[in-house]
């Protein structure tokens, strides 16, 4: 595994020296900040949980403009061949560039720490709310880096990557948003099949085992799915 | 030490290559010559685990294709284009490059500096790739290929986009690895090849049309002997022709005479036809007067374009 890590770390490198990863950061904490404030300022409300229940339409945005150049910059600038041809399995290659993303991403909300700690010193917070909030957070990036990965492995163009990472975080977030103008007996389906429903369960406090399954077996899905596809290209 | 055996590889219903079978020893640098298009590339991708092959086999080293990390390991390979990650400086791409190949922290920064000076990078190493020319970028993929010290090398046009100078070099390197490696190469570049390579293989259609030394192959060429001659008067020149005529059956001369001279050209289907020889004594016995004698050497690029149909 230690050649994931050595992959993980090329890509840290290339995000400290383009300036992507910084003009992504910088709106990611812009539009965090106005999240977390609205509520602070104008409702005058003490908490975090409108910014948590910002945070799943806030990552669709963020985390394909991370993910898209993984994959398909390496086929167009055909630095795949490169990877593929060192002793490195296919899989290794994709938890790599997965582990890459989610540590890009983890970085951002750590940053985002500041928030609980300010509102920590303007009066009393549920500590372990928010922390269950962040780990529901994490599972859910996760969820959504390895759909943008899977994205990022099907066109060799990082915009093309980056508008069907977007198209398919969307489908997932609006299946949850759609869940009330169906059916009851569909709704039930819905709500089991929805990553922003598990997510949603999660901010409540409580780690639910079946939340935290289901999303880490979504991500897991998409990992597969990811390998299966670049390995599907050597093959045609 | 590369060994293929019927190496045929599909592109949907379009055989890219086939029925390809060669063996590179250690200690030989094999050209892989051919038109664009003519599968030069698809079989060095399948011969480094890129592409699977559609049927056939290798090995490389004696380890078959299917054991595809270990082959990896043993092999350095220059793709087409000598891509490499331009966003990093030098320096870290061979460092990252050195890691997915295992190399022992304490050795890479040595080791990287080390083929940074045998490819000429040292200017350059802490430079971003995109900022280098396009003759530095193909040095830094060599580095690259070469840095685990791999046993067989397989490179992909290894001199396109190089100086005349920075030509020489790398033909000098690849010479020097090749004294304990067992190196592949490919190359639209005739004289390259056969400055640098010990045997050479034309492939064309993705079939193999010929494979041997360049002097073997130069013989494929016009497929026979050829001499020009230009003596000074026609009549004891044309006795002199006819003495040859009588030395040698299945003899062609293509004659014309010229101010009172004449000039000719000997086929014989026979390459090692000594006809040289053989034409000076009939010019003395008849009383010719010579002044030139000139017996045609193939060049490789005959060969090339006879076997390949004129697209060299």
């Amino acid at each position: 595994m230690s050649r994931g890590w050595s992959i993980c770390w090329k890509e840290w490198r290339v995000m400290l020296d383009t300036p992507l990863g910084y003009v992504v950061a910088t709106a990611f904490l812009l539009a965090s900040g106005f999240f977390f404030g609205k509520n602070l300022f104008l409702v005058g409300q003490a908490d975090m949980r409108s910014y948590f229940s910002a945070l799943p339409l806030l990552l669709l945005f963020f985390i394909p403009a991370l993910s898209m150049r993984m994959l398909a910059d390496e086929q167009r600038e055909g630095t795949f061949e490169l990877l593929a041809t060192m002793p490195v399995r296919m899989l290794e290659i994709v938890a790599g560039k997965f582990a890459a993303v989610l540590l890009q991403v983890l970085t951002l909300l750590a940053l985002t720490l500041v928030y609980p700690l300010s509102l920590s010193l303007l009066g009393h917070v549920d500590a372990g709310q928010i922390a269950v909030s962040y780990l529901a957070s994490l599972l859910l990036a996760s969820v959504y880096v390895s759909v943008s990965l899977y994205a990022s492995s099907l066109s060799s163009h990082a915009v093309v990557s980056y508008v069907l990472g977007f198209g398919m975080l969307l489908g997932l977030f609006l299946l949850g948003q759609a869940a009330a103008t169906l059916p009851p007996a569909a709704q039930d389906w819905i709500v089991v099949l929805s990553p922003i429903q598990h997510f949603g369960n999660m901010l409540r406090g409580v780690i639910g085992l079946e939340d935290v399954v289901f999303l880490l077996a979504v991500s897991a899905g998409f990992i597969a799915l990811t390998w299966f596809q670049l390995e599907r290209r050597r093959w045609r | 030490m590369i060994q293929a055996e019927s190496l045929t590889r599909f592109y949907g219903d379009m055989a890219a290559v086939k029925n390809l079978s060669f063996h590179v020893r250690r200690g030989e640098v094999m050209g892989l010559l051919g038109p664009n298009g003519a599968g030069k590339s698809t079989t060095m991708k399948m011969l480094t685990c890129f592409l699977p092959p559609s049927s056939g086999e290798a090995t490389i080293d004696g380890v078959p294709l299917e054991r595809s990390l270990d082959v990896r390991r043993r092999l350095g390979y220059l793709s087409e284009n000598a891509p490499s990650y331009a966003d990093l400086d030098v320096h870290t791409h061979l460092r990252f490059v050195g890691q997915m190949h295992g190399i022992p922290r304490a050795t890479l920064d040595d080791r990287i500096l080390e083929m940074a000076g045998v490819c000429g990078l040292h200017t350059v190493i802490h430079r971003r790739i995109d900022e280098l020319s396009k003759g530095f970028r193909q040095r830094v993929g060599l580095a690259a290929s070469m840095l685990h010290d791999p046993e067989c090398l397989i490179l992909d046009e290894p001199t396109t986009g190089l100086d005349p100078n920075q030509i020489v070099e790398i033909r000098h390197l690849i010479r020097h690895l090749a004294e304990k490696k067992t190196v592949l190469l490919s190359s639209h570049v005739l004289p390259e090849v056969e400055a640098v390579c010990d045997r050479m293989m034309i492939i064309d259609g993705g079939e193999l049309r010929a494979m041997g030394t360049s002097a073997e192959l130069a013989r494929l060429g016009h497929g026979g002997a050829i001499l020009h001659v230009r003596m000074k008067e026609a009549a004891p020149a044309e006795a002199a022709l006819s003495l040859m005529e009588e030395q040698f059956s299945d003899l062609d001369i293509e004659r014309e005479e010229i101010d009172g001279g004449m000039v000719a050209v000997l086929r014989h289907p026979d390459p090692d036809a000594e006809m040289n020889e053989a034409m000076f004594r009939a010019t003395v016995k008849s009383g010719a007067t010579l002044l030139e004698l000139r017996q045609e050497t193939a060049r490789l690029e005959d060969v090339f374009r006879r076997i390949t149909g004129g697209q060299g």
